[in-house]
Order: structure tokens, then sequence, then C-alpha cells
């Protein structure tokens, strides 16, 4: 029999929203393909064995932001997802001590206090206030975002929706949200707290993945963006996923293929068809052609609409927009094989907070200081780490008695400086190793052994994200998340509700409403949108939600 | 001992928002007294002896609506005022001459990057002067009762906002939805190769600001920088000329305005405002007071106890971190700007040659440090108006950022002398002779700016204009509409809204505010 070559829709890329999106379509009865173009899928949340034994989830490496409607939506957990979450974290002084976080209330309230009796004593309304910052979004992002200059019914109720749910929020609480979504993480860090090393712990969610510093405006949206998940209902929990974050992956795969759809990997696009300003499949760099009247594509905006489709298909002043639009590569990686559990001379034996996240930075002025380096083309003198030995709390991860450990560095540019040139190839190897003596010796901080615990060290650099994930510069976000890229404007205005100029393009990834992290929103939501544009008369199943 | 004097209203502070507060309550038939502590008026405004400029040295946004409030015209200011040029100056003598919307070389050449300038310089105007409206009044959000005029004028006016949206059609409209939140660095390398055209755009967006182009929300800088245009002009007759204007058209319609007379304390009872004492001791009875000095130091005049624990703590919360130095030169003779023709020693002089310097300039100031290589704005006044040429020699009026308040070690005469020197150094890239022609030199750091003015943290804007501090969120949650605490009691100076920056506005819609208070 031949291979089909004709479907309902085609889905460029298998990371976890392509592959969510071709799950929705193919649950609503379509008949649909996912081509990627790595031998595996999954695009940033891969489980990876590239050491005997151990498993690397060597891209994304913590899961919190997945909407649990699409867990239930596609019944993940029968396709074998499992996440657990992992309790507090810790930042380590080069003085021996330590900050740790739990989520118990009492135990972070005296730890705190060991460090500031009022910054234990802040903590509360602190919380209450991020707590009720995420309440506020939570239902928007599996919404879509409307056009503010469109006057279509559907844009006005969604405006409507939005207004209303400020006006809910009363006045006082209104400017209060409008001043959160404005301000720096820094600044109401500081409002908040004094100790230095508790402000620096709680600061690095607001610039995880961004290319801006802790005192830039809108990082403690950023830090929103990290905190609006949930783990079985526990808001702001984070958690692994058993076997890695290609679990995840796997997990949707499965979904999919449960439902009738066919992924092809190893099928890299070369070009998106279009005839007439409308899409009509796909050719890939082996010669072979897919056609569908829907592509929708998981690429990121710029990767999407500047190299696989034809300029000349596309009006001049969009494609002017994605050009300008921002992606910037400001992180790396290290994962780490280890022959045995490092020791944390500072920590009690077998504290808990071992099996959270662990930070070595100081202060806000450390993190801000990063963030200068990395403007200037370098990667931080003293980079923000955070780092995740996962294997114990998931013994899949690697052998018996052995670890694994994940390392996510920040900052890290895609255009590395060098001899007065930046230049994404200035990321050689040299530089690659250069970079993990750095975080290696940043690590000492917490853990003096680590360097006599390493079996294997995979270093990544914004550089490697590109190539071999294909974001652009190795944004991990599929595109800054600044106030001119969110909401109804991104990707870029007019094109927030994942269609593009091309009858029958959708984008479904992270560039698209509400953004990045292994959320998976972008994809339901620019499944839902494609059905009801392209097949308004079909039955819309598979969305509880 | 005579009797107490009672007025309808105390202004406290005379600069130009103090003296515009002042004129619009006087003019509306209140008896009005204000009190300036220093000896003369003006405020960050006020000239030095001889007439130069002293700290703020020209004019962007003087606001119609003030003057007209004022009636002090009602076509043009009751003194002169000359469009000035700016020059970008560049280190390899092609300096950018910038008027208006025209870019263009100062040997005459053609600027490659004119078109992609205009345009750019286009729209933002044209997006500023739409927001210019809500500068005009105070900011939305009042509690006024939905079917009162003041309500029904809210929603007009943001009506006419939305539809001045609207009628720009709908790509400009999204275009401006999105910038508007965004930062300045972006926006300008996006349309213009980075250069000393850029830097001049960059170093605009964040003058007076704690803040480096790359900061979202430096868009928002460089709009308000540009709500009449974004023209620099100097007042022929200096600032002398401004102030006079404002504080005759106060004293003309019978407001009292006394100098060298500083309030010590703002008097309340029953949580109602009573009057003040002034430093010397005497008590003025007023219903209403209004201030011009920062936030939080009103709301300590008054008392701190009429304030709720939130709103105290949202006041000490309030940013203000002066980050600007002013240096004013007295040079032998004029200096030589290879590359520069002498007629454009005239104009307004920007060191900013790429967008990149001047965000560099900002990091050291994050840390406490003065910048290396600062950005500096360099008037020589004197070259357009005689009177403002400064006492012997020739005046030269210097802007340089960035120079934090809170500088490590302090603002000792060490550290004046070093950031002197760094001045200098600086210029001399540009003017080679020029630190062998100085004759004098005063330093004015942020905290003496503070001390002499009473700007809060010696900052330009009473208060930063960072997003999360602007329009209702001005200075802070709960008093950004000019009313604060014990009923009777208002903030009329940069801290409230819309902002500093020589306008007035602040004062006048303060005044309005008061008015509308009325009893």
């Amino acid at each position: 029999m031949r291979p089909q070559s004709s479907f309902d829709a085609i889905i460029i890329g298998a990371g976890h929203n392509g592959l969510t999106a071709a799950a929705y379509l193919a649950r609503a009865g379509r008949q649909v393909l996912v081509v990627e173009k790595n031998d595996w899928i999954g695009g940033a949340a891969v489980s990876r064995s590239l050491h005997e034994g151990w498993t690397y989830s060597n891209c994304s490496y913590v899961c919190s932001l997945l909407r649990r409607e699409i867990v239930r939506d596609l019944d993940l957990p029968k396709y074998g997802l499992q996440v657990i979450p992992y309790e507090g974290g810790a930042s380590f002084t080069p003085d021996g001590d330590y900050f740790a976080y739990y989520s118990d209330h009492h135990a972070l309230h005296r730890e705190m206090a060991r460090h500031s009796p009022r910054d234990a004593d802040a903590y509360p309304r602190y919380a209450q206030m991020i707590l009720r910052q995420c309440r506020f979004i939570r239902p928007f992002l599996l919404r879509d975002a409307p056009d503010p200059a469109s006057l279509h019914p559907r844009d006005l109720g969604e405006m409507a929706y939005m207004v209303k749910q400020a006006h809910g929020l009363g006045r006082r609480e209104l400017a209060e949200t409008l001043r959160f979504w404005t301000m720096s993480i820094g600044d109401l860090l500081n409002e908040h707290f004094e100790s230095d090393l508790i402000k620096a712990h709680l600061a690095g969610s607001g610039i995880i993945g961004t290319g801006l510093g802790v005192y830039s405006p809108g990082t403690a949206y950023v830090l929103l963006h990290h905190y609006m998940g949930d783990i079985d209902g526990g808001i702001g929990a984070w958690g692994f996923a058993r076997g890695g974050m290609g679990a995840i992956s796997a997990a949707l795969g499965a979904a999919f293929e449960a439902a009738g759809g066919t992924i092809h990997v190893g099928a890299d696009v070369a070009q998106i068809l279009v005839k007439e300003g409308r899409v009509t499949g796909v050719a890939l760099e082996d010669g072979r052609e897919f056609h569908a009247p829907v592509v929708a594509s998981n690429m990121d905006v710029k990767r999407t609409f500047l190299t696989h489709v034809e300029r000349a298909a596309l009006p001049e002043d969009f494609t002017r927009a994605v050009e300008r639009f921002k992606i910037r590569g400001s992180s790396a990686k290290l994962n780490i094989a280890l022959d045995r559990l490092p020791a944390f001379p500072a920590a009690p034996q077998h504290a808990s907070f071992l099996r959270g996240d662990l930070h070595v930075s100081q202060s806000l002025w450390e993190l801000e200081r990063a963030y200068d380096d990395w403007k200037a083309g370098r990667w931080s003198a003293r980079p923000y780490i955070d780092m995740l030995i996962p294997s114990q709390i998931d013994p899949t991860m690697a052998p018996p008695g052995s670890h694994m450990m994940t390392v996510f560095v920040q900052y890290a540019p895609y255009d590395l400086a060098a001899e007065g040139q930046r230049s994404g190839q200035n990321w050689t190897d040299a530089a690659r190793h250069a970079l993990a003596e750095t975080v290696l010796d940043q690590i000492t901080i917490a853990c003096p052994d680590i360097r006599d615990r390493i079996q294997h060290m995979e270093v990544r650099s914004p550089l490697e994200l590109e190539t071999e994930v294909g974001l652009t510069e190795g944004n991990i976000f599929q595109g800054e998340l600044t106030f001119d890229q969110l909401f109804f404007n991104r990707p870029v205005p007019g094109y927030s509700g994942y269609g593009s100029p091309i009858a029958g393009l959708y984008l479904c990834g992270s560039s698209a409403h509400p953004g990045g992290g292994v959320m998976a929103a972008p994809g339901a939501n620019a499944a839902r949108t494609i059905l009801r544009r392209e097949w308004p008369r079909a039955p819309r199943k598979g969305y509880a939600a | 001992m005579s009797a107490t004097r009672t007025f309808d209203a105390i202004v406290i502070g005379g600069g130009l928002n103090g003296l515009a507060a002042a004129g619009v309550l006087a003019r509306a038939g209140q008896s009005v007294c204000l009190l300036e502590r220093a000896p003369h008026l003006g405020g960050l405004a006020a000239p030095d002896a001889s007439g130069a400029p002293r700290m703020a040295h020209l004019l962007y946004n003087l606001s119609p609506v003030v003057r007209r409030d004022l009636g002090l015209g009602a076509r043009d200011w009751p003194f002169k005022t000359v469009a000035l040029p700016t020059v970008a100056l560049s280190e390899d003598g092609r300096h950018v001459v910038t008027q208006g919307a025209k870019a263009r070389f100062a040997d005459g050449g053609t600027h490659p990057d004119a078109a992609g300038f205009a345009a750019l310089h286009q729209r933002l105007t044209s997006y500023a002067a739409l927001l210019r409206q809500l500068a005009e009044a105070a900011p939305p959000g009042g509690d006024a009762p939905l079917l009162s005029s003041a309500r029904l004028k809210e929603v007009l006016r943001l009506g006419r906002v939305g539809l001045g949206l609207r009628r720009m059609g709908k790509p400009e409209m999204r275009r401006f939805l999105q910038i508007l939140l965004s930062n300045a660095y972006d926006l300008i390398l996006d349309d213009i190769p980075d250069s000393p055209l850029a830097g001049l755009l960059a170093a605009d967006a964040v003058r007076g600001a704690a803040a480096g182009p790359r900061a979202p929300g430096t868009v928002f800088g460089l709009l308000y920088r540009m709500g009449h245009g974004g023209g620099a002009s100097l007042p022929m007759g200096g600032m002398a000329a401004v102030i006079d204007a404002f504080a005759g058209a106060a004293r003309q319609a019978g407001a009292v305005i006394e100098t060298g007379c500083g309030v010590a304390r703002i008097l309340t009872d029953q949580d109602r405002v009573t009057g003040v004492i002034t430093d010397e001791g005497e008590t003025l009875n007023a219903a209403r007071v209004l201030s011009s000095g920062g936030a939080r130091i009103t709301a300590e005049m008054a008392g701190l106890a009429h304030f709720d624990i939130e709103a105290s703590r949202r006041l000490r919360h309030v940013r203000a971190r002066g980050t600007v130095a002013k240096i004013n030169l007295t040079l032998s003779s004029l200096p030589a700007i290879p590359g520069l023709p002498d007629d454009l020693l005239s104009a307004r002089m920007v060191i900013a040659p790429s967008a990149s310097y001047v965000e560099e300039a900002f990091n050291p100031s994050k840390y406490r440090e003065v910048s290396p290589h600062p950005v500096i704005e360099a008037l020589l006044p004197g070259q357009t108006d005689p009177a403002q040429r400064g006492a012997q020699g020739h005046a030269l009026s210097l802007i340089v950022q960035y120079a934090p308040v809170d500088l490590a070690g302090g603002w000792h005469a060490a550290a004046r002398d070093t950031l002197l020197q760094t001045t200098l150094n600086t210029l001399s890239r540009y003017a080679p002779g020029l630190p062998d022609l100085v004759t004098g030199a005063e330093v004015i750091p942020p905290d003496r700016i503070e001390a002499e003015t009473g700007a809060p943290g010696g900052h330009w804007h009473h208060a930063e204009m960072s997003l999360d501090q602007l329009l209702t969120l001005r200075p802070a949650i709960g008093i950004g509409r000019y009313g604060m605490g014990p009923s009777g009691l208002f903030l009329c100076g940069a801290s409230a809204h819309p902002g500093g920056d020589l306008m007035g506005l602040a004062g006048r819609n303060a005044a309005h505010a008061a008015l509308r208070g009325t009893p």
C-alpha cells in the first residue's frame, strides 16, 4: 500500500504544543499528520540517553505549567504520564549557610526567620498577592486573545470578558494588578523583603528564559508565568515527569496515535506550500510532499514565516513585524551524570530541600550584573543557576546509586561576542567548555566535590538549542515574554488568533498566546481555533474544559 | 502680634507646578497664599544669579492648557521662545543635526537614515499627541457618581482617546498598543541602525530616569518627551521669564506669594486640614493645602497618623532615585568642535553616540557608581540669548547622566571632582581643547538638587516615570488623584499625574481637583 500523502491537517514539529494540537484535531475526527525533523519526538520536552544508563531531560527539566484541562481532555495519565511534585529548594552561600524553601508554611516561616524575622512575617502577604494574581490570570490561558482593533463579535466578546474580569477585581485590586504587571521583580521583592539571600532566591523565576534583568519592568509578570501552573491542584507547585520530560511528549504522542494520528519522524520540512494565498501542504528536505488544506506550525514565528514560507506569499508589513519579533537566547544547560550524590556540606543530611531547586545567587545585584554580562555578549561571570537532581525522586533517571543533575544556566547569549563580532557561531567547543567551567565554579558554592562526581556532562549553549530543537536563537519561550509580545500582541499585532495571512496556515507553538513553558495551551487553543474556522459544522469533540 | 491670616488655600512650593496651582485657584476667586522656602521662585527651573540656567535649561512641554487657565494669552506665551536644533555629536566629526522630524549631517550631507528617523519621529509625535489628552486632566478612575458631570467628562475624554486611536486605522492602532509599554532601545533599532541618531533618541527616552533604554516602559519616556512635538526651545530672558509669567498670573489674580518662607507642618483637626505653620512659627489658616513637595514629605508634614498603614507603606515605596547631575561650566571662550559649524554651537548638543552607549552608561548607576562614559546634554545658552551668557565668559550648561543620588561613599568633594573630570574627559573627545577653557565649574549632584529644591532623591519628576508609577498609580495607589490623607490636602507637584518636565500640568490639574473639592 502506498503511504498516505493527503491529510486533513499537517502539524510541523512534534513538540509538546504540536502534539497537543494534533491530538485535539485527531480526536475531533480529522486525519492528521505530524512531521518531525528529528528522529525522536518531543521538541524541547525530551528524555535522551546520551550516556549509558542515564536519562537526561536535556532541554526543559521540570513540569508545572501543563494545563490540567489538557491532561484530562487527552487522558495523558492513561498514556503513562505521571508527574511527581518536589518539595522546596535552597540557595547556598559561600560562607557555608543556606536559605531553604519549604512548602510547609511553618517550616518556611522558621527558616525565613533565621535570616530575617521581618521577612518571615512579610512572606504570607507576598504569597497571597502572587496567588491572587495567579487566580486572575489563569482563566485567560485557555482563551483566545482578542484583537483590540477588531470589531468582530468574537473579539468584542473576548474584550468584554476581559473587562468583566478586570471590573470584578474592584478598583483597588485592579490598580494593584496593573502595578504588579508593570513592575520589576527586583522592586517588588524590595518592597516586601530585606534579606538579600531570600530576595535572590525568590527572584529567579522572574528572569528564567528571558532577556531581562531582575530590575527590568515586566519581570514580575514573568515570575507569574512560572507560578501559574499547578500539580494536582497545588497552585505554583513544580514536579518531575517520571522518566524525564520526554514522558510528556510520549504520552501526547500516544494519545494522538490512539486517536488515529500519524507521526513521521526524520521528516524535515523544507518549505510550506502555498498556492494562491492558501496553504496546500509541506515539502520535505528529502523531496517528499504531503498535502493538506490546513497546516499548523509548531515552529516559532520567525522560523515559520521567514525561512519556511516564500517571502512573496506574505504581505510585507507582516513579514516586517515578524522580523521585529524578539526571540533572544539567554540560557544554557548542563546535564550531568553523577557517580553518586554530591555532598552539600552546608545542608543537614537527607534534607528534604535538596530534592528541590538549588541555587547559589547571593543578591539581586549579583543577578543584575549577570544580566549586564549578557547584554554585552558574554555569559555571566556569576550566572544564575537552577539546579536539580531528579534521580533522587525518580530512580528511572540514573543507575542505582548514581544520579542525574540538570543545571539551567542564565545568562548565556546566543550571539556570543568574540573578537568584536557577535555571532552564534562563536559557540565553539572551547567556548562551551569555558562556560561549563564557569558554571561548575558556581556549583562548588553548594557542593565542593561536584567535579569529582562527574561521569559525563552535556553542555548545551543557545546554539545547540537552535540547531537541534529548532528554537530560533535558542530562546526557550519561542519569543520574549515582554508586554509588546504578550496577549493580543503575541506573536504580532493582528495575528494573536493563531492564524496568519495565508489561509489555512496556523501557528500552534509557544510563539502564540499565551506563550512558552511546557504548558500546551497554545497547541490546545490553536486546535480549537482551527476546528472552528476550518470545519465549523463538525461536532467539536474532545474539549471538556 | 497680628491676627492669624486666613486663606481659602495655601500652596507649598513655588516651582512651576506650585505657581500654576496658585494661579488657577486665584483666578477661580479663591484667596491663595503660596509659600516658597528658597529666597527665589522657580524650584528646579530657577536660574542662577547672573541669569544663566542653573538646573533646567530648556523647555519641551510647556502646556497651552496651563497658559489658557492662567490667562497668559490665547495664542502665545508672554515671553519669546526660540526652537533649537539638536546636534547628536559624533567622535568622528560626522555630527547629526535634527530639527523636528528632519535629520541631516552637520556638514549639510544627507543622512542615510533620515527617512527612517522621520517616520519614527512622526509616528511617535502622533502617538504622543493622543496621550497628551490624558495628561490634561486627572487620571481616569475617579469615584464621582455615575451620572455626574465629572464622570461624564472623564468618559468623554477616554472616548476621545479611543476615537483618536480608531482614526489611526487598524495597523497603526495595533502598533501603538504594541509599543506603548515596550523599550526604546528595540523600537529605535528596529528602524534605524545604532548610531548617534539612535543614541540621541535613546538618551531622550531616559533623560532624568533611573532606567536604561533597554528597560521596558522607556518608549513611554520618549512619548512623554514628545507630547508637544518633542522640540527643545530656549526661553528668551531665561527661565526667569517663564517663572515671572507664571508668578505674574498668580499675583494678578490676587495670590499672595512669599519667598524665604518654608512650611514646617501642615495643621489638621479631626482629619481635616486647617492650615500650616511656617518655619518661623507663623500659623496660616486654610481649609485646603496644596503641596508641590514630594508625596512622602508632604505626608510627613501632615503627620503620618492621618495615613493608614497601607498608605504609608505605599508612600515609603514610591521610587524616586535621581540619576542626573547638573554641571555648569564657565568657559573663557567658545569651544571648537571639529566638524560642527559655528552657528550650530547654539544647538542642544547631545553626547550619546549610540543606543548601546546609553545603556552602558546606565549600568554603573545601578551599582551606585558614576558612568565612566556619561551621556551629556550640553547647551551654550548665550549663543541664542546673550542675557543667559553668564557673568563672565560663556556659560556651558551640562546635564550629565548617570550620577546616582545614592552614590557609594556619598557625594563628597572628591566624588564631585571625579564626576567633573569624567565629564571633561568625555567632552574633550568631541571638543579637544575644551577643558583648558574652563574658568569656573559648579557640580550639582542629585543630593544637592534635593537639598535645594526638595525634589525627592533629586529626581526631576519627584517620582520615577515608570509604568507602575503612572496615571492613577502615580505616585502611589490611593493618592493618584491629587487628594491625599486628611481631607483638604492635595499633592500638586511633579510626583502627581502627569509628572514633571516644566509643564505646570500637575499643579493646574491639582488646583482643579481642589476646586471641585470646595465645600
